[in-house]
């Protein structure tokens, strides 16, 4: 085994592993910081891969995000820290049959089916920023324009439904 | 090329199918709107370490596989922001992000 594989195996387990511990905790402080390491830890598999550019951006857009995931916790939870150990799962034997279930299918699909032949050489981390550039600025930089609208338009949206004047029931008939 | 299998890949993918199942698992058992988007973004992931790990080990050459990473980051933050603004709507209106408790919803 290459020292490749050992890190990707090693971060891929350490990012499945916080990844089932945020839902193993009570606590939602500790979810949303589980989540964070799971994505860190997809980061660090990335570099692994040799794909630094997306590897650091992977970090760095996680980073944030679950940040304010966290804050949005704190927010809107009843027991933020988890101390009343209070259960918020429903349907759980039909939740693990599912996810066994597609994780099982998945894994097969990667296994037996054959891929073809592996890449042999692989561009440097300049080449490889060179080639996304110039694939996101020629063939699919209408792909890449319509994604960057869709996220103004989603923040925009976002804050009108956040922000729309709710009727208080006063009471009165 | 070589006709080789590369182990790299079966592990990514095997670790992609894993995050998937974890994810699916969390979307579908959690009451909490917020705990069901951290399910959502779980599913997300395996899905880029999929086509990551395609893009590494069988096509290189191929920017546009580096490209289709950038587009599920972007889902994975228009999520998020679509998420948590129902979620304040939701907050504001009925004081709680509980699905069950959003019986009215139901067609």
């Amino acid at each position: 085994m290459t020292a490749q594989a050992f890190f990707i195996g090693f971060f891929g387990l350490a990012s499945v592993w916080f990844g089932i511990v945020v839902f193993r905790t009570y606590s939602m402080m500790r979810s949303a910081i589980a989540l964070l390491f799971s994505q860190t830890a997809l980061g660090a598999m990335f570099l692994s891969m040799q794909a630094e550019f997306l590897g650091v951006l992977q970090i760095m857009m996680m980073a944030t995000e679950m940040s304010i995931m966290a804050i949005f916790m704190v927010m809107f939870m009843m027991d933020p820290g988890g101390l009343g150990e209070m259960d918020m799962t429903h349907q759980k034997r039909l939740s693990l049959i599912a996810g066994f279930v597609s994780f099982v299918g998945a894994v097969a699909v990667a296994v037996f089916v054959d891929w073809g032949p592996v890449a042999t050489t692989f561009p440097d981390a300049a080449q490889q920023t060179v080639d996304l550039g110039l694939e996101l600025l020629d063939r699919s930089m209408l792909i890449f324009e319509t994604a960057g609208i869709t996220i103004l338009t989603a923040m925009i949206a976002a804050t009108a439904v956040a922000i729309q004047p709710v009727k208080k029931e006063t009471g009165k008939k | 090329m070589s006709p080789e299998i590369s182990i790299e890949l079966i592990i990514a993918l095997t670790a992609g199918a894993a995050l998937f199942g974890v994810g699916v698992y969390g979307a579908l058992s959690q009451t909490n709107l917020v705990m069901i988007m951290m399910g959502v973004e779980l599913i997300l992931a395996g899905a880029m370490v999929n086509i990551l790990a395609f893009w590494r080990y069988l096509h290189p050459d191929v920017a546009a596989g580096q490209m289709f990473v950038l587009i599920i980051m972007t889902v994975m933050a228009i999520e998020m922001a679509v998420g948590f603004a129902i979620a304040i709507a939701r907050f504001r209106a009925k004081g709680s992000v509980e699905m069950e408790e959003a019986v009215d919803l139901k067609g």
